[in-house]
């Protein structure tokens, strides 16, 4: 394996071999369909060292089983940002960062000329002026350096100020050691960390889905269209069948659930004139189409018809009709009264009515009602009835109970 | 911006912690810091080039590498840093940290700069409402007293309206705040010494602390958290059976990735995935189970099965006293 390199130059392919890794374990060769042995074996060689401290080896009859530990209520980060840490790079790249940087440190402007004539007198360092041009241009687009006109030549410079004071500020410091671990884009909050060598030793999060950050590129271009208001052509695989297809749409939002950490995109979908979700985990790619006249009108026409979400369904939303659903609950009074709360906190505007002793009617209107079957059967145990204008929801949810019935007691 | 850029590298950060060493290195030095912070690889790419002068970053004297750079260099922020930090100015938790005027301060910087993102754009479509109080005063400086105590390990005196209702008076390690993204609220993870020599583990809501007061008296910095929360698991962890069918074994591990788990593959489609939990998780736990119905099946342990049994026996016993709706069972 001479040509293996821990660096990698894109990230796409990556996401999906991690995303697996993260998932299944790591496949055998066989699994591997459609590549070499040498590239098995470069991946997994690849993945095992960026993610060493978490990878666990259970040994079973015929071989070992790898897989990745990593439950998020016992870490102060995502090991998972190590895989963003990975891009390759030239000789050239890292000795030029380090070197221009600090040579432009006290703020001084100065042109590509002047700056190979100065690397060269201070660092014996020889470079040709128009590599240091493009690299002083890389860095204006990546917001590390600014150029202005003197005359009619280019200067650049840097400035400091935000790095020193974020820097200083210790405050600053424990509140990226919180977001890296709870909010989106955790990996820029890590990065910052680091910079600033403050490590998070005061969070945990629960409920934390660190999978999740896999997505991180494909949502950063999404909002940068959404900060434009524009449509976006999205190239998907379906994680089902994995067939590719390719979709026009207005991204309008991001939709996530705290409860599996899952990730979506609402957009709306000229061609079918309906709003859709789309998981951020099938998205491949996100190519940029044209600005919108109509993005506000349908941003805020999506404010006015989320509410009857449940989830991320608008099965009946081209349709205008919405289907109902009524359960009604036994719950003790006042020992079960934590059942009525949790009733109430996780119902989603849902209506609770208590219509006899102990008794109680949940009643809600949204889009698509099979989305409630998940919760509904967290109430196992309480539902006296359960009633649905669409009926293969209630079909559905009596063959499952039926179905766990059988599994449990025979 | 490039999301995926090389200036946020592993790489660029190891060489910068070599660069800003003011004293000259040995190489076995420079592999120490290496294996501290580089991938388990690194070393065959970075010693190399530095022996080589390929990263001619290092003045060379005989054995000893000293850095180029100056004692001062500074990384300056990037357009996407920036633009994270302005969303963050956004955000209903940022007042627990930020004071005013460093709010004021780090927007006038910032001035220019577009947020990655604006809170409306973002949507937790199952967040439960009742959210901790992020600008009560009383809740914001007992927030800061427990992050300041737990960074100082000092001991807290923390007075508490227990759910019960009642009032409790407590000397407690602060060990981690925890978020619960689901709730949107702060729990203090807290020890206390019991009459032996055990710590026994607190789960605090910091909405319901009446006052908290800093102790002089500090606490060893070799309590193992972790240890701690293992040891309160119970010893037979839950065992699921997972048939990988419509994305059952994806759905679960995506689902359940929040606890420490173990995941071993039977056969081609049979997953068997070991779930490890305390009784503070029991109930939590057994509610996303039932929530899969019939697409996992728990295989144990006892006292697991036997909530589970005890639950679909007493839905099924409510059925049997129903007359059944025609069309549905």
């Amino acid at each position: 394996m001479s040509d293996f390199q821990e660096l990698i130059g894109s990230f796409p392919k990556t996401r999906e071999y991690v995303r697996d890794f993260f998932v299944y374990g790591f496949k055998t060769r066989n699994e591997f369909k459609g590549k070499s042995p040498r590239t098995y074996d470069n991946e997994r060689r690849r993945l095992e060292s960026w993610l060493s401290p978490y990878v666990r080896r259970d040994y079973v009859s015929g071989g070992s089983n790898i897989s990745l530990a990593i439950d998020s209520n016992l870490l102060d980060t995502n090991p998972l940002f190590r895989v963003w840490k990975t891009k390759s790079f030239t000789d050239n790249d890292i000795v030029l960062h380090f070197l221009i940087l600090d040579y432009l440190q006290d703020g001084r402007k100065m042109t590509a000329e002047e700056i190979t004539d100065g690397l060269l007198a201070e660092y014996d360092a020889l470079f040709d002026i128009q590599t240091i041009r493009r690299k002083c241009n890389t860095y204006v687009r990546e917001g590390l350096l600014y150029k202005e006109k003197r005359g009619k030549t280019i200067v650049y410079f840097l400035d400091n100020a935000a790095a020193l004071w974020a820097g200083s500020q210790e405050s600053l410091s424990d509140a990226l050691a919180f977001y890296q671990m709870a909010g989106i884009f955790g990996i820029i909050g890590n990065e910052l960390l680091e910079q600033f060598d403050h490590h998070n030793q005061s969070f945990r999060v629960k409920h934390g889905f660190f999978v999740h950050t896999l997505e991180d590129e494909i949502l950063f271009a999404l909002l940068q269209a959404m900060n434009q208001k524009f449509s976006v052509r999205l190239d998907i695989k379906s994680s089902r069948t994995a067939a590719l297809s390719s979709t026009e749409c207005i991204p309008i939002r991001i939709f996530i659930s705290s409860g599996s950490g899952r990730r979506f995109l609402c957009g709306y979908v000229c061609r079918r004139r309906r709003f859709t979700c789309f998981r951020l985990d099938s998205i491949k790619r996100v190519i940029p189409v044209k600005e919108e006249a109509e993005y506000d009108v349908l941003t805020e026409r999506l404010s006015r018809i989320h509410n009857k979400l449940w989830g991320v369904s608008f099965q009946s939303e081209g349709t205008h009709f919405l289907d109902k659903l009524s359960m009604t609950l036994q719950i003790r009074e006042p020992s079960e009264n934590y059942i009525l709360s949790r009733l109430k906190r996780e119902g989603r505007g849902g209506i609770v009515t208590k219509t006899a002793p102990n008794t109680y009617l949940y009643e809600i209107e949204v889009f698509d009602c099979n989305e409630l079957l998940p919760w509904i059967r967290t109430f196992t145990g309480r539902i006296l009835s359960l009633e649905c204008s669409d009926k293969s929801v209630e079909q559905r949810f009596y063959r499952d109970l039926q179905e766990m019935y059988r599994l449990y007691t025979t | 911006m490039e999301f995926f850029s090389e200036i946020y590298s592993c790489y660029y950060q190891v060489l910068r912690h070599l660069l800003l060493n003011q004293n000259a290195m040995t190489i076995p030095e420079i592999r120490a810091l290496i294996a501290e912070e580089g991938f388990e690889e690194s070393m065959l790419s970075i010693i190399p080039r530095l022996e080589s002068g390929a990263w001619n970053l290092f003045r060379r004297d005989r054995a000893l590498y000293l850095s180029r750079l100056s004692p001062s260099f500074v990384t300056p922020l990037s357009d996407l840093e920036k633009s994270y930090l302005k969303a963050l100015l956004s955000d209903s938790r940022i007042g627990l940290f930020l004071d005013r005027t460093q709010m004021e301060e780090l927007n006038a910087m910032l001035t220019s700069v577009t947020p990655l993102w604006k809170p409306e754009q973002i949507y937790y479509y199952d967040r439960f409402p009742d959210k901790d109080p992020y600008e009560d005063e009383t809740y914001r400086k007992n927030f800061r007293l427990l992050l300041r105590a737990q960074k100082n390990r000092q001991y807290v005196d923390i007075d508490y309206t227990a759910p019960n209702g009642k009032r409790v008076h407590h000397h407690y390690i602060p060990a981690r705040l925890e978020y619960s993204v689901k709730n949107d609220k702060f729990r203090l993870i807290a020890l206390k010494h019991t009459g032996t020599e055990k710590m026994r583990l607190y789960l605090l809501n910091l909405s319901r602390m009446q006052n908290v007061c800093p102790k002089e008296k500090t606490f060893s910095p070799s309590i193992d958290l972790n240890a701690l929360i293992r040891s309160t698991y119970y010893k037979e962890p839950l065992r699921l059976r997972i048939v990988n069918e419509r994305n059952a074994l994806e759905r679960a591990m995506l689902h359940f990735a929040n606890y420490e788990k173990n995941t071993v593959k039977i056969d081609e489609k049979t997953y068997e995935c070991l779930i490890y939990y305390n009784q503070s998780m029991e109930t939590e736990l057994l509610i996303e189970v039932m929530s899969f119905g019939p697409m996992i099946t728990v295989l144990g342990n006892e006292k697991f099965l036997s909530l589970l049994k005890a639950r679909l026996n007493r839905q099924m016993k409510i059925i049997s006293r129903q007359s059944p709706p025609e069309s549905s069972r």
